[in-house]
Formats: structure tokens, sequence, C-alpha cells
């Protein structure tokens, strides 16, 4: 079981799946740093499309417009 | 304070799953009258670990077309939750933001499990720290695709009430 990991391992390492994996998962994290920013307020628009792109912008929003709504209801109801 | 208004929901698959992952499905039995289309049924039954909906008072019904336009994005469970919805006058149960959007162009009301759990804390199920913890455990214990600092705005705006 040991070995196989291993040769696992080895495999991974010589191809480059572990580099894409780890670009993609600092990508992502970078993407949720900047919408925090944007969303809390401490970075503007203009600059959270410039850092991370128009669409994860807007998906933002909608997020933040959803959850407004159900504790806007939750609360009224 | 005016009087309580009755609550007819219908749930799609998304909004079950979730709740059920973050351990507040139970919330469900919160609004008034809980209705789970057939297709959404049959949804729950393919997954690994279906949800147990066997607490919760509901209905199961079987959705006519209701939509004035087939929408090719949502899944059949959405549609068939939107179409009852709409049968209905009722509310739809949703995460799915696309289902949300349709929802709206519809004129339904339209919430998901964030909704749920603060219905919950106001219908007096749950303490504010409580929901706090439950919408957190939706961020990060579910499959909801929903970041941490919008869920963390939901909590604060829950805790500036004043109930």
């Amino acid at each position: 079981m040991t070995a196989e990991i291993t040769d696992r391992v080895q495999e991974l390492a010589e191809s480059e799946i572990l580099e894409r994996a780890l670009e993609r998962g600092v990508e992502d994290l970078w993407t949720d740093l900047v919408l925090a920013r944007y969303v809390d307020g401490e970075i503007d628009r203009a600059r959270a499309i410039k850092l991370v792109g128009r669409d994860h912008v807007k998906r933002a929003e909608r997020e933040v417009k959803a959850v407004e709504d159900d504790i806007t209801w939750g609360l009224d109801a | 304070m005016g009087p309580r208004r009755v609550i007819v929901a219908v749930a799609d698959t998304g909004s079950l799953i979730h709740l059920e992952e973050a351990d507040a499905l139970d919330l469900l039995s919160t609004v008034d009258e809980l209705v789970i289309p057939q297709t959404v049924y049959d949804e729950l039954e393919v997954g690994d670990d279906p949800p147990t909906l066997s607490s919760i008072a509901h209905e199961v019904v079987r959705a006519r077309q209701n939509l004035t336009q087939v929408d090719h994005s949502l899944d059949p469970g959405e549609t068939a939750a939107l179409n009852a919805a709409i049968g209905r006058d009722a509310v739809l149960l949703t995460d799915d933001l696309e289902a949300r959007n349709v929802a709206e162009d519809e004129n339904v009301e339209v919430y998901g499990s964030i909704g749920v759990i603060a219905l919950a804390y106001t219908r007096g199920r749950t303490s504010k720290q409580e929901a706090a913890d439950l919408m957190r455990a939706l961020q990060r214990e579910t499959s909801l695709f929903v970041t941490d600092a919008v869920i963390e705005r939901g909590i604060s705006l829950l805790q500036a009430e004043g109930h």
C-alpha cells in the first residue's frame, strides 16, 4: 500500500497535475479574498472587477442580494 | 405586530439537500405547509444518502406545467418546484441563483436555505446564535456555493435585528 502511494506521488510529481492544482487553488483563494473585500466594502466595484473579472463580481452581488432577501423575508414573515 | 402570515412553500432538491447537510432539515417544519414535487422526491432518491423527510409534514404533488416559458437552464426538480409554486401561489425554496432569477421573472416569491433558518429564528425555533451557526454550517459543510463573506453579511443582518 505504501509503495503504491509512493508510486502515485511520484507519478503526480512528474506530471503537471500538482502544479495546475496549486495554481487553481491559489486562483480560487485570490478570487475569494477579493470578493470578500468587495462585499465588506474594503475595495470598490471597479477595483474588484479589475482584479477578478466582471462575472465573479456580478455573481457575488447576486449572492449578496439573495442572502439579504432571505434574511429580510425570514425576519418579517 | 400583525397576524402571522401563513407560508406555503415548495422546496426544490438543492434546498432540501443543503438543509440536510447542515443538519437543519427539521427547520422546514417552520413553514405552515410544505409541498414537495414528485420530481424532487425522485431526484433525492437518486442520491447516495437521501434526506429523511418522514419527520417533516409535507405534501407530495405532481406539478403541472405553469411556467410561461420552459427554461432549459433549470433542471427537472427546479422546474417542477417552480411550476408547483406558481400553481399554489406559494413561496419557492431554492438555493439556485438561476432558478431564483426565473422565479422572479414569473413573479414567484423565492427564498433559500438561509431564509428558512432566519424564519426559524423569527418563529422561535432557534436562538439567534444557533441561526448564525447554522448559516455558517451551510457555507462550510454543505455543497451550497456561497462565499464566506456573503454568509457573514447575512449573519450581520440577523444580529442587527432587535428580537
